[in-house]
């Protein structure tokens, strides 16, 4: 192929991606075209802080089940060479071109070497790089590789619209901080207490319906489906004190 | 605040924007070491800082901290000048609606997020109230999700290619009412615009020059 025809084939698929409507078949259309490029498995994931567990990071994969099992048991993402690469890379990379010291990384050589058994012989990785910290990736593998000078800014480009598209569908709200005003705090605040829209109106001096109108909008802007789940919610986000 | 100036209001800003031609130098030239901006005189100046050129500047006193510039496509621009090859897939725009956006920075202290933000959200507000309806841009591809996380709707206009060692690409960004409504929400921030002294028409002017072109094309 010409960059040209893969430039028009990647700007399909990432047109095509916004007519998703489900994590499953989003997955499908991302297995069906990289599969094209002979990539075998897909991962969509977070990156995991010291404290956080690498299953838990994961927004959707096509793994074999058994590494899978094989990589969150032997917590594999503590000393995989290409996971250490990715957070101090913007450019995406070669699983390859990932640096480790085959004497003395036990654990990173390992690594490596285990994927092979499961058809993880070469990959391709292109990091994410949020605003506030956040650190994600999507990772491609297989044995036998569409990757060169053409088809790697392809890979790059589908494989962000790829993230976006499915961090999008599994949390239609966006994980930057969620704000709401004082008045709809204090509006909350009271409805965890029990109080209800007319108790919450007359503690506050506004009517019942601007009480409700508050309690609509917090609900709305944290994306919550009653007023239980509103408070559940801003609690858990420590936007109020319980 | 992020203060907008224009042709019609510089002479309030001479000493700002000066100060912005010297930051640019440094973090363009610098610090990400664009070797073809460097300038003797320490003054990042190109040919599309004229009087078409509108700059979004976030202020802290008299001190510049961030910053962008906007720029019709009715003339040629940078996309179309320096970087078609980058939009060989969808081309590049040349439309009055539609304005470059360009040298996008924020100082080394500054760069926590929430000026990035305001910078996004002032794009967006001041191009609604032009009426300006999308902006194309050349910007590192490693922004991209920066800029889907802050609720941009970002269509490409061909691959990423190698531009000074960083992987760059040309894309067309949607002005619209949720991308800006998201943003505030987000940052609980209202207007993040100030604007001081008489005021540029930005899409008239460019339909003056469109116009010109149109006129042009027929005589030839």
């Amino acid at each position: 192929m010409t960059a040209v025809e893969y430039g028009r084939d990647a700007l399909d698929f990432i047109e095509g991606l916004n007519g998703q409507t489900g994590v499953p078949e989003a997955m499908n259309a991302l297995e069906r075209a990289f599969c094209r490029f002979g990539f075998e498995t897909i991962i969509v994931t977070g990156l995991p802080n010291p404290d956080q567990k690498f299953s838990q990071m994961v927004l959707a994969k096509r793994w074999p089940a058994e590494w899978f099992k094989l990589y969150t048991e032997n917590n594999f993402d503590r000393v995989d060479p290409v996971v250490r690469h990715c957070r101090n890379s913007i450019h995406p990379f070669e699983w390859s071109e990932a640096p480790y010291d085959e004497e003395r990384e036990r654990g990173a050589a390992e690594v490596m070497r285990r994927a092979t058994d499961f058809r993880m012989v070469r990959g391709f990785i292109v990091p994410i790089h949020g605003l506030t910290g956040y650190e994600a990736a999507v990772s491609l593998g297989g044995v036998d590789l569409d990757l060169n000078a053409r088809s790697k800014p392809a890979l790059h480009l589908m494989a962000m619209y790829s993230f976006d598209r499915i961090r999008r569908l599994l949390d239609p709200t966006p994980h930057l901080p969620l704000r709401l005003t004082q008045r709809e705090r204090e509006v909350v605040a009271w409805a965890s207490q029990g109080k209800s829209a007319w108790e919450i109106g007359e503690i506050l001096h506004i009517t019942q319906r601007t009480a409700e109108q508050h309690l609509a909008n917090a609900a709305r802007k944290l994306g919550a489906v009653n007023r239980t789940h509103t408070v559940a919610i801003a609690i858990r986000n420590k936007i109020i004190n319980p | 605040m992020i203060h907008v100036i224009s042709a019609s209001n510089r002479h309030l800003y001479e000493d700002i924007l000066e100060q912005h031609f010297r930051i640019r130098h440094d973090i363009f030239v610098d610090e990400r070491r664009w070797e073809t901006l460097r300038k003797p005189d320490k003054r990042e100046i190109d040919g599309y800082d004229n009087e078409d050129t509108i700059y979004l500047l976030a202020l802290e006193g008299r001190r510049v901290v961030g910053g962008h510039r906007l720029y019709p496509t009715a003339k040629p621009t940078m996309m179309s000048e320096i970087f078609p090859h980058l939009a060989d897939v969808r081309g590049f725009p040349s439309n009055p609606l539609i304005w470059e956006w360009s040298r996008y920075f924020v100082v080394r202290d500054r760069r926590d997020g929430n000026l990035n933000l305001q910078l996004m959200a002032a794009v967006q507000e001041f191009c609604l109230s032009e009426g300006i309806v999308q902006i194309s841009a050349i910007m590192e591809t490693w922004w991209l999700p920066r800029f889907h996380e802050a609720g941009f709707v970002v269509a490409p206009l061909g691959l990423p290619a190698l531009v000074e060692d960083a992987w760059t690409m040309a894309a067309l960004i949607d002005i619209s009412q949720d991308t800006l409504r998201g943003i505030r929400e987000r940052t609980g921030l209202r207007s993040v615009l100030q604007q001081t002294g008489p005021r540029l028409d930005a899409v008239a002017r460019a339909n003056r020059y469109h116009a010109q072109k149109a006129t042009l094309r027929k005589i030839a």
